[in-house]
């Protein structure tokens, strides 16, 4: 018979709808005792290591039990927007793109935490990734970490064309240009990976959109926007063997060597830092025969910032995320708990030594200061959020700007597409 | 079978019997089907979703549909999907269904068995080796093709342009799908009896003749039905392209209309529309399905 998925998803939102009628109990004195709760964490992340640590505070704390389910990055916005506002199926504390805090926040999906501001961190916490997360003064999401991108680059092959460190964003599109052979891209980058892209954006100047009034608007068409996608442009076609059809992906497997060549794929790419312990010469697994794991080898591989357009650092995407409670669930007082683990001193360095930006600017040092840790200060240093518009998770979840930006660089008339997405976006961007 | 005073007496029985299928059917369908049709007359979003009253919006999002030029580029393409890719199952199926009652008795019960392997294969995990398979740069498919004299396929993205990307998911579709249809028409030629068959090769009616001319007629309402469901599956195609575009693109281009809807409603919480547009579906579904309901109708009135 005729079930399709729009019913599915009529009948998910009706059931919402009817759940949304019995208010969330606010949170008063309950207790946290007992709460057994569940945390969703995206992607793989977030260690091993640390996610036994939040389980066995967690337990220790409120003699509860901690579930942590791991979301796909792919599927996390369609799983959050139906799931949060159901009280019997919600996460009670989750982990959330940053760039969608402005519009969960905004809809009323997590609850007021400024009450406990001060107590995680106050004044400490990021500032950038807070101030997504609040609407008018009060505090919803806050930043879980941090991390930024940074290029990795095979020395020997970049001493063998007798190339150095570009200093500024030109010198580098030259550079992976000339890098460029048959089998080997310069510089690997999706043509539809639009994070990794807006840095070209960024870097001119540009954005992807801005706020008139109360009014955000695409700006996909104004002049700088246009100049950083025309870089863009030219850096996918002279340099990159990657589909155009490739969005953000795992581009370390490119840079070390394929066992079937041993030869890289690529000689440049960009990556988060914590891409580092993926890079390296490979090795079988000594226990696990079918894996192989990367020795970093610092004679082959190096790492730089992506150099501005005058120098310095480019301001590259911030990646990261925010964590909040669900203003659904009905373990207002365990979620808390687990909030408090979360920002203390303890967990926020074990997240520098795992190579992820710590939340709270006080444990900064926990990164250390290797090659790594340096470069990912640096990148984080100018980096930048995509626009704080209250209807920003509904452009990403569409696709469009994986569509756009594959035009773009499939050697499409920028212009005319930025105009076309331009309105297509505005449709969306205000929520 | 029974007289007229039978039929009266019993009346009350079937009736009462019938009541729980209709319960069942009004719950399980009738109340989403009813809230997606109230929900496609709103303005339906994530705030809405999280508890705002849904103001009425009237036809408001099915002019936005009908006047949306890229929808109706969406449904064309689902339309021509469902149709070729229909019609291969069909066709490859009944040739095995042939296959099937010609060979020996070990023959068809290897067939069968594999065709069984490949029904029973959860999608998901058919995907992940369909997609290995047409990868890039380490399919066989590739790997294969590149062997032959003059045919460089070497690192050829299957899933770069929509037409063949399209390729890929219907060639994966008909995989599987074509079990449940051979297993059908195998079903069905089994009541073609010896006798008829028997007949008209002594009439002299050759292999072609007695195929198109008997057997054919004779097992048609399972050909209708059976066409009828591939129909329905190949029109509403949502996990295989989902899957498809998680390995290769996001893009507009690449969308069927389960995937539009999914994106519309859920990834981009337009809830509105993405059930203006899962009504218009249901429209086309009827509308395909009118062959088979009227030759119903017409074997009613027979």
């Amino acid at each position: 018979m005729k079930r399709k998925i729009g019913i599915v998803a009529a009948a998910t939102a009706a059931l919402v709808v009817l759940a949304g009628c019995s208010t969330p109990a606010a949170p008063e004195a309950e207790s946290a005792d007992g709460q057994n709760i569940t945390l969703w964490l995206m992607g793989g992340d977030t260690p091993d290591a640390l996610r036994d640590y939040l389980k066995t505070e967690y337990a220790d704390a409120t003699g509860g039990t901690l579930t942590i389910e791991q979301q796909d990055w792919a599927d996390a916005l369609s799983k959050l927007t139906t799931a949060l506002p159901d009280a019997e199926n919600t996460p009670d504390v989750t982990e959330i793109g940053n760039t969608w805090s402005p519009t969960f926040t905004t809809v009323g999906a997590f609850s007021d935490i400024s009450d406990m501001y001060d107590e995680l961190g106050g004044s400490k916490l990021l500032q950038s990734f807070v101030d997504v997360g609040a609407v008018d003064g009060a505090n919803y999401a806050l930043p879980y970490y941090f991390g930024s991108r940074y290029i990795f680059f095979r020395k020997d092959i970049w001493a063998a064309a007798g190339l150095e460190v570009p200093t500024t964003l030109a010198e580098f599109n030259d550079d992976a240009a000339k890098l460029k052979t048959a089998t080997q891209s310069g510089f690997y980058i999706g043509g539809e990976d639009w994070r990794n892209g807006i840095s070209w954006i960024f870097a001119n100047g540009g954005e992807l959109a801005a706020k008139d009034g109360d009014i955000w608007k695409s700006t996909l068409s104004d002049p700088k926007t246009i100049e950083g996608l025309t870089q863009l442009q030219k850096l996918y076609t002279d340099s990159s063997l990657a589909p155009v059809t490739e969005a953000d992906s795992t581009p370390w497997v490119n840079i070390n060597n394929n066992a079937a060549t041993g030869a890289p794929e690529a000689a440049t790419i960009i990556a988060p830092g914590w891409a580092h312990w993926s890079i390296g010469d490979l090795t079988p697994d000594p226990k696990d025969a079918t894996k192989t794991v990367a020795t970093w080898n610092d004679a082959t591989f190096g790492n730089f910032v992506l150099p501005g357009v005058d120098g310095g650092a480019a301001p590259v995407f911030a990646g990261g995320s925010n964590i909040a409670i669900s203003a659904a669930s009905k373990n207002q007082a365990g979620a808390r708990e687990l909030m408090k683990i979360i920002f203390s001193e303890e967990y926020q360095n074990m997240l520098g030594a795992n190579g992820l930006g710590p939340a709270n600017t006080d444990y900064t040092a926990s990164l250390g200061d290797d090659q790594f840790a340096t470069a990912l200060a640096e990148s984080a240093k100018n980096s930048k959020l995509t626009p704080a518009a209250p209807g920003w998770a509904a452009v990403e979840g569409s696709g469009l700007l994986e569509e756009f930006f594959g035009k773009v660089n499939g050697g499409g008339d920028i212009k005319a597409l930025a105009k076309e997405y331009d309105a297509k976006i505005d449709e969306l961007i205000n929520g | 079978m029974s007289s007229l005073g039978n039929a009266r007496r019993g009346i009350r029985a079937p009736h009462l019997l019938l009541i729980p299928a209709i319960v069942i059917m009004l719950l399980g369908m009738g109340y989403p089907m009813i809230w997606q049709v109230v929900t496609s007359l709103q303005k339906y979003g994530l705030q809405q979703q999280f508890g705002k009253p849904a103001p009425f919006v009237g036809l408001d999002n099915y002019v936005t549909l009908a006047t949306d030029p890229q929808l109706w580029l969406v449904v064309g393409k689902s339309l021509a999907f469902c149709l070729i890719t229909a019609a291969l199952t069909l066709a490859i199926g009944t040739l095995l269904a042939l296959l099937m009652s010609a060979v020996t008795k070990t023959a068809r019960l290897i067939l069968q068995v594999a065709l069984l392997l490949a029904w029973a294969m959860p999608v998901v995990s058919a995907m992940t080796v369909w997609i290995w398979l047409f990868d890039r740069r380490r399919g066989a498919i590739n790997y294969l093709l590149d062997m032959i004299p003059g045919v460089n396929m070497n690192r050829f993205d299957w899933l770069s342009t929509p037409l063949t990307f399209l390729l890929v998911a219907c060639i994966i579709v008909v995989w599987m799908s074509v079990p449940f249809v051979s297993f059908s028409v195998y079903a069905g030629l089994t009541q073609v009896s010896d006798e008829v068959m028997e007949a008209a090769q002594l009439d002299g009616a050759n292999g072609w003749q007695r195929f198109w001319g008997v057997i054919l007629p004779m097992i048609r309402p399972v050909i209708a039905i059976v066409l009828l469901l591939q129909l329905i599956w190949d029109l509403r195609v949502f996990t295989q392209i989902k899957l498809l575009q998680d390995a290769g693109s996001k893009s507009g281009d690449y969308d069927l209309l389960g995937t539009y809807i999914y994106k519309l409603g859920t990834s981009s919480q337009d809830f509105g529309m993405a059930s203006a547009v899962s009504i218009l579906v249901l429209g086309i579904t009827v509308a395909l399905s009118w062959f088979y309901i009227r030759s119903l109708l017409k074997e009613d009135e027979a």
